[in-house]
């Protein structure tokens, strides 16, 4: 096959190289590459030679150089005008200013329900004027407060954390979070019968377990206020929960903050 | 350094080659496989220009030799290289 593309070569190189070009192509096992390279070398010689061809008779007849040239910028000139006016259709300038529809207005949280009628939702403003510590700066909890009770949702330092204990899975989620799941919230009653006065917090870490239900499964603080904390906690009821497709256990932390002084005026707002 | 001119003076430096010849001795000191057509093309091309010439042989094997005029030529390409390869592993040394 390569001795029949040799052939492409014009005569003049042929007779030059014909013998020793087929003596290389008996020492080579030509491969389709080596048949690929021949067939564009001859193409270029034979391209080459036409060319030459005509610039010598060109030259011989007179005729002048320029005419080529001229015909070949031409030619060139009519196939660009042509795949221009081709594309002309199929292309549409780019708008300088793209138009675009105004954003929706962002959907509102659903409010949570709760059913405690003591409860006061995004009440931020109401409790920085507590006497109580400040909540960390860029802390977005959300607070509930009644009568110098306030629940603080904390920044868990594990949110999306999942623990196992045997084949039980509880995974973290922060309380605020679970705010639109919430069914029913009851705030813990001030312990009037405690005589301490000032601010005191306490911390309480439950888990929701898969029918809603809430259990207390540890708490931080001075006794009388994480058994009121307490006991207020475990009657809370969240929707039941799901994650990935899946019922789950979640667990939370809350931190609950005592008041006595607006616990004793009965401040509610 | 994969122009197949300078190559073949290269390898014609060394001694008269046939086209083979020439083919094998590239591919040992350069790596490079020339293709037929490429090989002959360039061997066109430096016939054209004197660089090299054919040697009389008996055999259909055409030996090839390098003119005086291609020695000086490989020279200069050669010592352009040189530079090149010099100024280009000073920069990588210095990059």
């Amino acid at each position: 096959m390569i001795r029949w593309v040799a052939r492409l070569y014009p005569t003049k190189w042929r007779n030059r190289y014909a013998a020793e070009f087929d003596a290389l192509l008996t020492e080579i096992a030509p491969s389709l590459r080596d048949v690929c390279d021949v067939l564009g070398h001859a193409l270029r010689v034979r391209a080459t030679a036409s060319i030459e061809a005509c610039m010598m008779s060109a030259a011989v007849s007179g005729t002048p150089l320029r005419i080529p040239v001229v015909v070949s910028v031409t030619a060139h000139a009519l196939m660009i005008s042509l795949v221009v006016l081709a594309s002309w259709g199929y292309v549409t300038p780019m708008p300088l200013h793209v138009a675009t529809a105004p954003l929706p207005p962002p959907t509102p949280e659903p409010p949570p329900q709760v059913t405690d009628a003591r409860v006061f939702p995004d009440a931020g403003s109401l409790y920085s004027s507590l006497p109580l510590r400040m909540p960390v700066e860029g802390d977005a909890s959300r607070l509930y407060v009644a009568e110098g009770v306030g629940i603080n949702f904390l920044s868990l330092p594990d949110i999306g954390a999942t623990y196992r204990q045997g084949n039980t899975e509880w995974r973290v989620w922060p309380g605020q979070a679970l705010e639109g799941l919430i069914v029913r919230r009851t705030l813990p009653e001030y312990p009037r019968a405690i005589k301490t006065r000032g601010a005191v917090s306490v911390f309480v870490e439950y888990l929701i377990t898969r029918d809603g239900s809430v259990k207390v499964l540890r708490t931080s603080g001075p006794a009388p206020f994480t058994s009121a904390a307490q006991s207020a906690i475990e009657q809370w009821v969240y929707r039941p929960l799901e994650y990935e497709n899946r019922p789950c256990e979640v667990v939370s932390r809350v931190e609950v903050r005592f008041d006595s002084e607006f616990a004793e005026s009965g401040m509610s707002r | 350094m994969s122009d197949p001119t300078i190559l073949i003076l290269a390898s014609l430096a060394d001694g008269d080659k046939h086209g083979y010849a020439i083919m094998e001795d590239i591919q040992v000191f350069a790596g490079i496989r020339l293709g037929p057509g490429t090989l002959y093309g360039a061997i066109g091309r430096l016939e054209e220009r004197g660089w090299i010439r054919a040697v009389k042989s008996e055999s259909r094997k055409q030996p090839y030799q390098i003119t005086a005029e291609g020695s000086q030529r490989l020279k200069q390409q050669l010592t352009l290289l040189e530079q090149v390869v010099r100024t280009g592993n000073r920069r990588v040394r210095e990059a």
